[in-house]
């Protein structure tokens, strides 16, 4: 008897599901556009915002949103592209866009520039620069960002440092370093110094070249430029040792820590390496008494300057999407909008309209205000941005350079030499294919 | 009608002489299954299987390659090797132990004594944190610089270490995690033994039985239907282990692919590098293992279990 | 006391000497007191880190990270509940939960009903072909669900089931392979005897299986019942690629959106939602404690 009961009560539930819960209400006349972006709480509380003052000032459009982590959002865009269901409008990174770009996925942007939908008489070239696969726009810089140091103001000053000029060099670095542990013993950085930017960032320093070369099919330094990234790695090493920076075992136990618990932020070490926008995170999470500052990433001696401006993440569309034009005045708002810029307040990185930047002055909280200057600087101290990395990279980056050269490295189980020739060899072989 | 059932012989009761009824009922009770398979499973399956042939690129599309996912595996991919050394590690660890647990537990709150609907929900609360990210702080905290297992390590007069970032550690926390969480198993062993009927214990103990007789003659022999059911399920299991590693290591295997279980590593070639055909060869030759043991575990079945319904499969 | 039995009495129960001779850790209170205090112990360590949970869940953002290892705060916070089940773009908790509760609730009921039914089929019912379709249903177990996803996800697409429930609930109407294989399992400790003595009486097999054998699975379908809902409950991969709208998330799928290694995260919020998530099934399980507590009292064999 019970199981007819849980039967018919079964067969009840799925008629009323039957009307499925999702937003489907069939207003043709009601442009739908779905929109899809990574991020954390923040990012989404800011972002809906947006939407809905976008919808409110275009009652005709509806948008649908979706949003996760950084590893879902990737995973479900595949899904969706292998399904061919990808929403219009994606947010999408420097380091992927190219694969997508290949495989035919979005749709180039610069008729929509032409055609004046979206506006960019305020946005310098070389901000779009960076979403440009083979000279064409695929995707909107969304905030530019760069490569810091963010450097905790009052450390350096308890020990007595004075804060390097922009274009200091791993030489500068090094003595820093080594003066911060002694003075403070603490940290002079939290680790995030064996990370592939640094080896992509070793060959625009040290040689104005790149890790990979142009049309991505094989590495962009030659043999003997191998020994720039020894250096870099011998140096590592040697910090290590004197226990200026964390060692292996402890960085890598800490992978996927937040903000929150940084080092920078629980005053650990004195400085901390990201990506400029990071710094509204880390002041928001340390506190409004602490003081910070963005520096450059140091440079090779004789050689080029280190930063480059990134997009810190684009606007795309997707190549089958039935409201191209539609989604093209969103990002047109997205981007030139004071309005919607008032509510980001910078999240993603430094606007790339100048008359967002110049409204949004007065607002800005010390954080923005700090990546604001930052972006200054590197603006007059930098080397043009690479080419996007080529799809190889994310095979390069996760099966070879992290767990088969750098760890073995600095754990001791290889020499750099060894490692950097294993890096060319094997990089090589999966560029090639 | 009792008078003459008790007339006939009890064998030829038992079975029905027209196979054809016999069929019909018995696809007719497996037909939901069977339907949902059909319909959501099996084209999945073969597709994957079909993709393992090719080099399935999630973005691009695929081509024929024949046999050379199998033989780049095996052949040209120390990571693959160092993930199924990490796996094999990691179940031939987490198992045993995740069972003994399961069972020694099992038998402890397997009593009237008040207040064990606490001890059993406490017990079972690991389990149920599973692979979500709050456990993937807490273990890192435990594991951190100044947490418990340091602190523990340090009672014994050892230095404290960087659990997770240690090559010949860092499997051990996960190894931890898995025995930890061994509510689920837990559970279905306190059902078996809810299933044993109490006179024969009783029985037993008039005949002066002690504990240990009881557990060896009574609890384990009645027993061996729900372990051989614990053992498949949690040789699966731990084969298949993806999340916690996933959480916990933040997707990398790291350090130095010592957590690098091989549903990871299939994941990050299917999803990080959109390599899928090579993650589908790598999910079919881990079916075939896991399929093997498997069946080796079945085939030795008759010997160890012992059903009360004395029918094989 | 008359000599019931024909055994000589014990002397711990002779009348003259009065005292029962048992040694102390025989006695009935020393044993519950060894008993709650070992297993009190063993709890505590089995719990800590989910003590530490919610401890950290009422720690403010100050101590949080700076003051990890306590598990009692110093400055308790409250408002991490507070502002946690805000949620985030305006869809708080309470519509996670909901959804939860739905994919969790309905799943688990067509999945351990249809369970049982097809773990009767296997069990109890001999036809042709039984052993390959057992064999074919484990092996579904054994394919990771990483290379099942998108061939699976153009198939809902196809149907456009997409951005909805359907993908999540009606496969299971099949019930699942590890369900129907652990009730096959109990199906088959229930002795014969019964089922034969029914078919004499002229039932069914049908009739056998509502009358005699599900009955006697209670411990069984609870289990199962238990670990399907809490298995739906963490269940995460599934809502991700189906479910597009966030007012349709469940707890699992919203705890994730929660953080990025990148942005600020209110971690005490997440804690606490991560904590309050747990609640639910403690409570459906210490409901349910009860059936698992009642065996098979007889096995309807005596004579």
């Amino acid at each position: 008897m019970k199981n007819k009961k849980r039967l018919l009560f079964t067969l009840l539930v799925l008629v009323t599901l039957i009307f499925p819960s999702a937003s489907v209400f069939s207003q043709d006349d009601k442009i739908e556009l779905r929109i899809a972006w990574w991020g954390s709480q923040t990012r989404h509380d800011q972002t809906i915002a947006v939407i809905e003052l976008y919808e409110s000032m275009n009652p005709n459009v509806d948008i649908v949103y979706e949003f996760s982590n950084w590893d879902d959002h990737w995973t479900k865009l595949a899904t969706q592209a292998a399904g061919g269901d990808l929403p219009d409008i994606i947010q999408h990174d420097y380091q992927r866009i190219q694969e997508w770009v290949g495989n035919d996925l979005l749709l180039p942007l610069d008729p929509f520039i032409e055609s004046g939908v979206i506006d960019t008489t305020n946005i310098a070239d070389a901000s779009l620069a960076g979403g440009r696969v083979n000279g064409v726009l695929y995707g909107f810089n969304l905030g530019n960002n760069s490569e810091t140091f963010i450097a905790d103001v009052d450390a350096f000053q308890q020990a007595g440092i004075e804060l390097p000029p922009a274009d200091w060099t791993w030489q500068d670095f090094e003595e820093i370093a080594l003066k911060l542990h002694e003075e403070l013993g603490i940290y002079a950085i939290g680790g995030n110094l064996h990370l592939s930017e640094h080896w992509k960032g070793t060959y625009i320093s040290c040689c104005n070249a790149y890790a990979y070369n142009a049309e991505g099919t094989g590495l962009g330094y030659t043999e003997d430029q191998d020994h720039f990234f020894v250096e870099y790695l011998e140096m590592i090493l040697r910090l290590t040792e004197a226990g200026a920076i964390p060692t292996i075992e402890e960085t890598l136990a800490r992978t996927g820590t937040s903000v929150e618990d940084s080092y920078i932020v629980t005053q650990q070490a004195v400085m901390e390496y990201g990506w400029s926008n990071m710094l509204v995170a880390v002041w928001a999470a340390a506190g409004e008494e602490r003081n910070f500052v963005e520096l450059t990433v140091p440079s090779f001696a004789d050689g080029y300057p280190r930063n480059y401006i990134k997009p810190s993440m684009f606007w795309s569309i997707s190549k089958d999407s039935p409201n191209a034009e539609e989604a093209a005045k969103f990002i047109n708002f997205f981007i030139n909008s004071v309005e919607a810029n008032e509510i980001m307040l910078a999240e993603r990185g430094v606007p790339v309209s100048s008359a967002v930047r110049e409204a949004l002055q007065p607002r800005l909280g010390p954080a923005q205000q700090a990546m604001f200057e930052f972006l200054g600087v590197v603006e007059g101290y930098n080397s043009p941005i690479r080419p996007p990395d080529p799809p190889a990279h994310a095979d390069i980056n996760n099966n070879l350079y992290g767990p088969q050269v750098i760890e073995p490295i600095l754990y001791g189980l290889m020499t750099p030499e060894e490692g950097v020739q294993l890096l060319r060899q094997e990089a090589e072989i999966l560029l090639e294919q | 009608m009792a008078d003459t059932a008790l007339a006939l012989p009890k064998r030829r009761v038992g079975k029905r002489s027209r196979f054809g009824e016999n069929n019909l009922v018995g696809y007719l009770f497996i037909s939901p299954w069977l339907v949902a398979f059909f319909l959501f499973a099996f084209i999945p399956m073969v597709a994957s299987l079909g993709l393992a042939f090719t080099d399935y690129h999630i973005l691009r599309g695929w081509n024929y390659i024949g046999l050379d996912n199998f033989h780049r595996m095996f052949y040209d991919d120390p990571r693959y090797w160092r993930s199924v050394q990490a796996t094999v590690k990691y179940v031939l660890f987490a198992v045993p132990l995740r069972l003994v647990f399961a069972l020694a537990v099992a038998m402890l709150l397997n009593t009237k004594r008040r207040g064990v609907a606490l001890y059993r929900a406490a017990y079972y609360a690991p389990s149920v944190v599973g692979g979500s990210i709050a456990v993937a702080v807490m273990w890192r905290e435990i594991f951190g610089r100044e947490g418990l297992a340091n602190f523990i390590l340090n009672q014994f007069g050892e230095p404290s270490v960087w659990w997770l970032g240690n090559p010949d550690y860092a499997i051990w926390t996960l190894i931890l995690l898995a025995a930890w969480q061994f509510g689920s198993p837990m559970l279905i062993f306190l059902a078996g033994l809810k299933q044993i009927p109490e006179q024969l214990y009783e029985s037993a103990s008039i005949d002066g039985a002690n504990g240990f007789q009881k557990f060896f003659r009574i609890t384990l022999p009645l027993l061996t239907p729900v372990i051989f059911f614990n053992l498949i399920m949690q040789l699966i299991a731990g084969f298949m282990t993806f999340t916690q590693a996933f959480v916990i290591t933040n997707g990398s295997g790291r350090p130095l692919d010592t957590t690098l279980f091989y549903a990871l590593y299939l994941y990050k070639r299917g999803f990080e590098t959109y390599e899928m055909g090579y993650a589908s060869a790598m999910a079919w030759v881990m079916l075939a293992v896991i399929a093997i043991l498997t069946a080796i575990v079945f085939r030795t079945s008759s010997q160890w279990v012992y059903y009360e319904a004395q029918e094989g499969v | 006391m008359a000599n019931i039995t024909n055994q000589p009495t014990p002397s711990w129960l002779d009348r003259e000497t009065a005292r029962p001779t048992i040694s102390w850790y025989q006695h009935k209170t020393v044993r519950a007191l060894m008993y709650h205090g070992f297993v009190l112990l063993t709890t505590l360590v089995m719990i800590y880190p989910i003590l530490w949970l919610f401890g950290s869940s009422l720690k403010g953002p100050d101590e949080i990270w700076t003051n990890q290892a306590a598990l009692i705060p110093n400055d308790i916070k409250f408002e991490n509940y507070v502002n946690g089940w805000k949620g985030f773009g305006g869809i708080s908790f309470t519509t996670f939960y909901k959804n939860s509760f739905i994919y969790a609730g309905l799943g688990t009921l067509l999945t351990v009903s249809a369970s049982a039914v097809v773990a009767y089929g296997f069990a109890r019912v001999k036809f042709v072909g039984r052993r390959f379709w057992f064999g074919l249903m484990l092996t579904t177990l054994m394919l990771p669900i990483q290379v099942q996803i998108i061939p699976q996800y153009i198939i809902f697409n196809k149907l456009d089931w997409i951005n909805t429930f359907y993908p999540l609930l009606l496969p299971r109407l099949g019930g699942q392979a590890f369900f129907i294989f652990m009730i096959v399992q109990f199906i088959r400790g229930i002795p014969n005897e019964l089922d034969e003595a029914a078919m004499i009486d002229g039932c069914s097999k049908g009739g056998i299986f509502f009358r005699i054998i599900l009955p006697q699975l209670k411990p069984a379908i609870i289990t199962a019942a238990l670990f399907s809902f809490y298995w739906t409950w963490e269940d995460f991969l599934t809502p991700l690629l189906y479910l597009n709208s966030p007012d349709l998330y469940t707890i699992s799928l919203a705890l994730r959106t929660f953080s990025a290694p990148s942005g600020s995260t209110d971690w005490g919020a997440i804690f606490a939602m991560s904590g309050l998530s747990l609640v639910p099934v403690f409570l459906i399980f210490i409901f349910f404690q009860r059936y698992l507590v009642q065996g098979i009292a007889t096995t309807g064999l005596k004579g």
